[in-house]
């Protein structure tokens, strides 16, 4: 087996970034053509992100505004009275 | 929003504390969740969510208006947070105890090179999974690849919250991208 060029690596971190050239990514859908290593690879990671990407969006618990309000330093608030 | 943000913090800075409120309002679950993918779990992430509004607070001052909001904040977040996970490291060698209590606690003790047996893993949840894996990433990847994707902040915006440059955030983000990759090829 031919070893791939170092950069198909670079490219698909690019691309997988979103920041690739055109003519970049050209040549990596090229290459992703005929090497099934590289595929592999490529299908791995998008699925990694997918996956972590699955994660669900989490909220804060309902009293968060009114404990962190209670937390901050008094002397504001006295400084604010004396105003 | 920067505007409005900014209207807010003039206030705070007067003296007026309901006006932090406010802000505390507005970005409390987007912080609350970077620090709860950091840390793994719930108590920890809305203790140092809080800890970080109560410094953007106390420093309000130092904060330029001219810079966006939400990056100053997170970065005060992840600083935090990163200080936690690495104080939390040598006690969980010594500390035996470990509680149930939470749930996903336990995974968070776990040092990032062990991993749980095959038919544990595929026991979990795909939600448990995934905190899991984020949990066993070294904190330094741990912080990019949460902000990138869970937060999916730009990357720009990711190297001024972790004041790195924008190659270094990059290969962070490569790096942490391929370390999930190795833990998750059992899926």
């Amino acid at each position: 087996m031919k070893a791939c060029p170092e950069n198909i690596v670079h490219f698909m971190n690019d691309y997988l970034d979103g920041d690739i050239s055109s003519t970049d990514e050209a040549t990596l859908k090229e290459h992703l053509k005929s090497c099934s290593d590289c595929q592999k690879l490529y299908h791995e990671l998008s699925k990694t992100i997918a996956f972590v990407q699955s994660a669900s969006h989490i909220h804060a618990p309902s009293d968060f505004v009114q404990k962190t309000m209670a937390r901050l330093p008094k002397e504001k608030k006295q400084a604010n009275i004396q105003r | 929003m920067d505007a409005l943000v900014n209207k807010r913090i003039a206030k705070v800075i007067k003296g007026d504390q309901n006006a932090f409120a406010e802000i505390v309002e507005l970005y409390q679950h987007q912080l609350y969740q970077i620090c709860y993918r950091m840390l793994g779990n719930k108590h920890e992430a809305e203790d140092i969510a809080q800890e970080a509004f109560m410094r953007a607070y106390v420093n309000i001052h130092t904060f330029d208006q001219k810079r966006k909001f939400s990056t100053w904040l997170y970065r005060i977040a992840t600083n935090l947070c990163i200080d936690r996970i690495r104080k939390k490291k040598p006690d969980y060698y010594l500390d035996a105890e470990v509680r149930g209590a939470e749930g996903l606690d336990m995974y968070s003790k776990i040092a990032n090179d062990d991993q749980l047996p095959e038919e544990e893993l595929m026991q979990m949840e795909v939600q448990e999974r995934v905190q899991y894996e984020i949990s066993r990433l070294p904190d330094k990847y741990r912080a990019a690849i949460v902000l990138k994707y869970i937060e999916e902040l730009p990357l720009a915006e990711i190297s001024e919250i972790l004041d790195l440059p924008l190659g270094t955030v990059k290969t962070r983000i490569h790096r942490g991208r391929e370390a999930l990759r190795k833990q998750l090829s059992n899926l």
